[in-house]
């Protein structure tokens, strides 16, 4: 119960200094809009042909553009949760020199990463209903009603990424620059599990490990419930594919991360930056 | 020594600064290799899914943006578009640091011209950008088999020449804005997205609805991004392009004017409240 308190006490915390940055809480919403939205639907309806993305149709089944896109950000988004407002959130609490102190007090480190990982989940299912109701209004963004089938998927998807927030969060705590490892893995995962393009696009090498990770699956189940995009394999293999790859990362993360927390605290750079 | 040989050493040393500092953090260099490849690259491949590779799409692309090249659009434009970063943060950014280390004040207080500490430091990026820009070629090259031609490399290089007083002179406006706001991070992110938008740096500008179109056409990059894919793409002179060398030589007056007036009433404003030693 305790423990409970102090994830929420944190995820309290980290909502109220987002909301002393007015800036910052309109970037959660225009950053996703002008950097991936915006471009890739007018960079998408530029093959347009009499209206309709032909190429898109054939690749996957149905020529929903703005569908395709929109469904796109929702893992993006939650996979920037991860790697940002998670993993590096503890590198920046490093960096401001209240690490060591917070790590003093007597809650569970996991709890840490816990709050944290609560007030990143909040703050990407607002986003998405923001972005989604800019999408209806302006990008003709429409999906059917199945798409509650896929809530499940990315619920063990959130799961399944909570064990790479571990895993990360272990790798950023003990190397010095953060910053460039986060940005350029977060956009590798990404791509890799297809939130811009079908993984059977990526060069053939690379598409065996776009289905190690569980997004990949909860990605293409999602775009097939919301839009009757044609799936990768069998919907229920896609389940199989994402509950087994969660089963492995999340132990896996939370043991990386034990590890990467005891080198801490025996080479003493808990405090350190 | 006169007031400009003494300028010109100020300057220089500024760059030797900037890159010494840069040569201290060699994590940043791996950024050269890999955002020039893979951010392209992985809209080439966007492309292609959109495409499907369908004829009918490819000219439908091509009517569009004037080229059947996507590959090469989306490098070009990508090119452009880490210019623009470097461009408008430069200056800024410049000053922001200097400021936020304390050493503004004491800066603007040596007898140098503004001009030294405001295009010092962007300067000092410009060997990074020569790199990023060769990184883009060799593999646009390499993995979508598209080879620039030297003739159109070389008269993209005249365009690059005409567009750096430009956007210099954009990037001096959003420099001002720290003399008055200070953390200006937001508002650049702001400004350099509409940037994106706007003028055609991924996709066409034919895409944009008539007023954004309007927009876009009294913006610099716009005509630099569409003339450098012009000549290297598809293999214009540069008589071709004269009209818009023109027209971006008389943006770039205005907005040289304008960054000019914005600055130093800002800067007179900044000594007055004592901005420059705060942040």
């Amino acid at each position: 119960m305790e423990e409970i308190r102090a994830a929420l006490a944190i995820a309290r915390k980290d909502m109220r200094n987002l909301s002393r940055y007015k800036w910052s809480m309109l970037a959660t919403v225009f950053i996703p809009l002008y950097q991936g939205v915006i471009p890739a639907f007018l960079f998408g309806a530029a093959f347009a042909v009499g209206g309709r993305v032909i190429g898109l149709e054939s690749a996957i089944g149905t020529d929903n553009l703005s569908g395709f896109i929109f469904m796109g950000g929702v893992i993006a988004g939650l996979v920037a949760t991860t790697f940002w407002s998670i993993a590096m959130s503890l590198r920046w609490e490093m960096d401001l020199g209240t690490l060591e102190p917070t790590w003093l007090t007597p809650t569970r480190h996991d709890t840490i990463l816990i709050g944290r990982a609560i007030f990143g989940v909040g703050q990407f299912v607002v986003s998405q209903v923001i972005l989604f109701a800019v999408g209806i209004a302006f990008f003709g963004l429409r999906f059917s009603l199945d798409i509650v089938y896929a809530v499940p998927a990315v619920a063990v998807a959130v799961v399944a990424m909570l064990g790479f927030a571990y895993l990360l969060a272990g790798i950023v705590l003990l190397i010095r620059e953060a910053n460039f490892f986060i940005d350029s893995t977060n956009f590798l995962f990404g791509i890799a599990s297809g939130v811009s393009f079908p993984i059977t696009f990526l060069p053939l090498a690379f598409q065996p490990l776009a289905l190690l990770l569980p997004t990949t699956y909860a990605m293409d189940l999602l775009r097939q419930h919301a839009l009757g995009a044609r799936p990768l394999f069998d919907p229920a293999l896609e389940y199989v594919g994402l509950i087994v790859t969660t089963l492995v990362v999340l132990p896996f993360g939370r043991w990386a991360f034990a590890r990467a927390e005891r080198s801490m605290r025996v080479r003493g750079t808990l405090g350190q930056y | 020594m006169t007031t400009l040989a003494a300028d010109l050493r100020a300057f220089a040393a500024t760059v030797r600064k900037e890159l010494r500092t840069v040569r201290r953090y060699p994590t940043q260099w791996l950024g050269l290799i890999f955002w020039p490849v893979l951010l392209p690259a992985s809209y080439v491949l966007m492309g292609q899914a959109f495409s499907g590779s369908d004829a009918r799409s490819i000219a439908a692309f091509a009517e569009r943006s004037g080229t059947v090249e996507v590959a090469g659009f989306v490098f070009v434009g990508f090119a452009m578009y880490m210019w623009l970063s470097t461009i408008l943060w430069g200056p800024g950014t410049a000053l922001r640091t200097e400021q936020m280390r304390g050493s503004l004040e004491a800066v603007f207080l040596t007898p140098t011209s503004r001009l030294v500490a405001l295009f010092g430091p962007p300067a000092a990026a410009l060997p990074t950008l020569v790199i990023t820009f060769v990184v883009m070629g060799v593999a646009m090259w390499l993995l979508f088999g598209v080879a620039l031609p030297l003739d159109g490399v070389l008269r993209s290089l005249v365009v690059i020449a005409f567009a750096l007083p430009a956007l210099y002179a954009i990037g001096t406006l959003f420099a001002a804005g720290v003399l008055r706001f200070g953390e200006i991070g937001p508002i650049v992110q702001l400004v350099r997205g509409l940037f994106v938008l706007a003028c055609g740096i991924t996709f066409p500008v034919l895409m944009l609805p008539g007023w954004a179109q309007a927009v876009a056409w009294v913006l610099p990059p716009t005509y630099i991004v569409q003339d450098i894919r012009a000549v290297l793409l598809r293999g214009l002179g540069l008589g071709d392009i004269a009209g818009d060398i023109a027209i971006t030589m008389g943006l770039t007056v205005a907005f040289a004017v304008l960054a000019v007036v914005t600055f130093r009433v800002l800067e007179r404003g900044a000594r007055r409240s004592g901005m420059l030693g705060r942040y």
